[in-house]
């Protein structure tokens, strides 16, 4: 398993500097402006009373956006969160498939190594990168907050990440569970998204809309402390986001168990075979991508 | 005999499509075997159900005793494996990617002994492997199967890519393994190589074994073509009727060739009354028995 996950953790690096040091910098960028923010907070009060009361709802409340906690999560922990899970997204569809579509799964898998072990340490790896692509990002604010007058401690800051963290992994696991039920990566990854931006609108339009409130309630967004974060850890949400990554990662690893590694090229979907227990049909494009004959 | 190799009755199916449809196979300890088959035969289906990369559909498999699904940790640990599809990491070096499967095995591997595979085969593993020729990307494949002096090494066409003199190289290295008291699995379309090297050889037919022999004794006991050719004109039509024989083609009565089934006694003494100039037997290459098994759907 320690080979698996080095390996997979170094096949990371790139993303890791690239996303870390990328948000990390974003931060750096964002903080020195709450100053200014800080310093115009009048202005910025009068600008906020002619928004329309629409937008105020969807994007939640900018009253708060002149207090340093209010500022991030208005300005960094609205948005990040979702750029960031287009990351764990892609990591999580490509963790086991990837290597299958691209043909290299076959030769490793066959190597004195259990399939637990490979998924586990491929998975140790995800979570991993996302933890250290964090740890860049949390540095990236914490850093200039101390610099600058934001009067940010590090246990404070560290709250939002954390949620982040805990929402990402349920993201990374969703398209890692749906990637070995459908049939590619591609189409885990569009699911996944698809799930990942309804939810976001759901979220947005359910203060508008009270029918989409009880939607709301159970999609992973609403668990994400975007705000409020200055006042400790929702450490339910955190544990209820933890819980259902851990789950996904379960069912994900019970399906990796009992599948055929294919030898290259992307699966077809079918449905269950008891479906069909009464037919022998050929399927040859069915055999020649799987076999490899 | 000790058998490191054993299916009975093995089937595999892919959905609703059936690709092995009850395969019995007995691989014995330190020889090569030799798996013959065309594309979509079930070879890489047979192999990959040994190594448990995909999981039979029904029927009993065994390697060293030891049953894939139950064990395949086990059974891969004293195995060298080459896909017939060989697909790795191309963004580091040769020498980094053995490294890594070298770390899949629990790092007991004899680098002495790999860097000797790779000056035998003339394999630079200092290049990054997205640089390197279809064959040279081979070689590595071949270098990690053997690296580890496995008990058996199943090969999935080992030689594709090659050129011929690295074909000639990796079919010493699997004699090599042989003398080492290695037990070689290797499924090939190239008859050549395998009637070069093969103790035993199985014969493949969609999903099916149609035959399993040595490889001297299923190339002796094939049709033989024998080339007559007479010093003058004769008719020598009643030769078809000896029981085994038919005449593929005639001239002018001076030369014919014919192909015999079985002892060939009763032609040469029915050949004794003609004047023969020259006479010459072609045995069947193991091509030919191939081509057999599938033209004739036998």
């Amino acid at each position: 398993m320690n080979a698996i996950f080095r390996n997979s953790l170094n096949k990371s690096r790139g993303a890791i500097l690239g996303w870390g040091i990328g948000l990390g910098l974003l931060g750096a960028m964002f903080v020195p402006i709450y100053d200014t923010f800080k310093e115009q907070a009048e202005l910025m009060t009068q600008m906020m009373d002619i928004y329309p009361p629409e937008l105020m709802a969807f994007f939640g409340d900018f009253s708060s956006i002149t207090t340093p906690d209010g500022f991030l999560s208005i300005e960094y922990f609205s948005i990040i969160p979702l750029v960031l899970a287009i990351y764990a997204i892609g990591a999580g569809s490509r963790l086991v498939v990837g290597d299958e579509e691209n043909g290299t799964l076959d030769l490793i898998a066959a190597h004195p190594i259990s399939r637990s072990n490979l998924f586990y340490g491929r998975l140790a790896a995800f979570i991993s990168a996302v933890g250290l692509i964090l740890v860049l990002a949390y540095l990236g604010i914490y850093i200039p907050a101390q610099i600058t007058n934001m009067g940010l401690t590090a246990a404070e800051l560290l709250t939002p990440f954390l949620s982040m963290f805990a929402y990402l992994l349920l993201f990374g696991t969703l398209s890692l569970i749906l990637s070995l039920v459908l049939p590619s990566k591609r189409m885990a990854s569009m699911a996944a998204g698809i799930i990942m931006v309804a939810d976001f609108f759901i979220q947005g339009f359910a203060s508008s809309y009270s029918e989409l409130e009880s939607v709301a309630a159970v999609l992973p967004l609403k668990f994400l402390q975007r705000s409020g974060w200055i006042d400790g850890l929702e450490l339910g949400w955190f544990f209820g986001l933890i819980g259902v990554a851990a789950l996904f990662s379960l069912v994900a690893w019970w399906r990796f168990l009992r599948r055929d590694i294919r030898v290259g090229g992307e699966g077809s979907w079918e449905l269950p075979s008891f479906v069909f227990r009464s037919s022998k049909k050929r399927a040859l494009t069915e055999h020649a991508k799987v076999s490899g004959d | 005999m000790e058998v490191t190799i054993m299916t009975n009755g093995l089937t595999k199916y892919y959905g609703r499509f059936q690709a092995l449809y009850g395969v019995d196979l007995e691989v014995h300890k330190g020889e090569i075997f030799g798996f013959l088959g065309p594309n979509g035969a079930g070879k890489t289906t047979t192999i990959r159900c040994l190594l448990d990369t995909i999981h039979r559909s029904g029927g009993d498999a065994s390697v060293f005793g030891i049953d894939p699904a139950e064990n395949p940790v086990a059974i891969r640990a004293r195995v060298g494996y080459l896909p017939g599809e060989l697909h790795m990491d191309n963004n580091t070096t040769g020498n980094k990617l053995l490294h890594f499967y070298n770390d899949l095995r629990g790092n007991t591997v004899d680098w002495n002994y790999v860097n000797d595979l790779a000056d035998k085969l003339q394999l630079d593993l200092s290049r990054q492997v997205k640089n390197l020729s279809h064959g040279n990307k081979q070689k590595i494949g071949i270098v990690q199967a053997f690296m580890h002096k496995p008990e058996l090494v199943i090969l999935d066409e080992p030689t594709q890519g090659l050129d011929p003199l690295m074909q000639q190289v990796v079919l010493r290295l699997i004699k090599d393994m042989k003398a080492q008291g290695s037990t070689v699995f290797f499924s090939s379309h190239i008859m050549g190589e395998v009637q070069a090297v093969a103790d035993r050889v199985g014969i493949i037919r969609a999903g099916k074994i149609v035959e399993v022999a040595e490889t001297s004794v299923l190339i002796g006991r094939s049709l033989n073509r024998i080339f007559i050719r007479f010093e003058n004109s004769v008719d020598a039509s009643s030769l078809s009727d000896i029981p085994g024989v038919s005449i593929l083609s005639q001239d002018d009565g001076t030369s014919m060739t014919i192909q015999i089934e079985g002892k060939m006694d009763a032609l040469i003494k029915a050949l004794a009354k003609y004047p023969v100039s020259d006479f010459e037997t072609q045995r069947p290459s193991l091509e030919d028995i191939f081509l057999a098994y599938y033209e004739g759907g036998n």
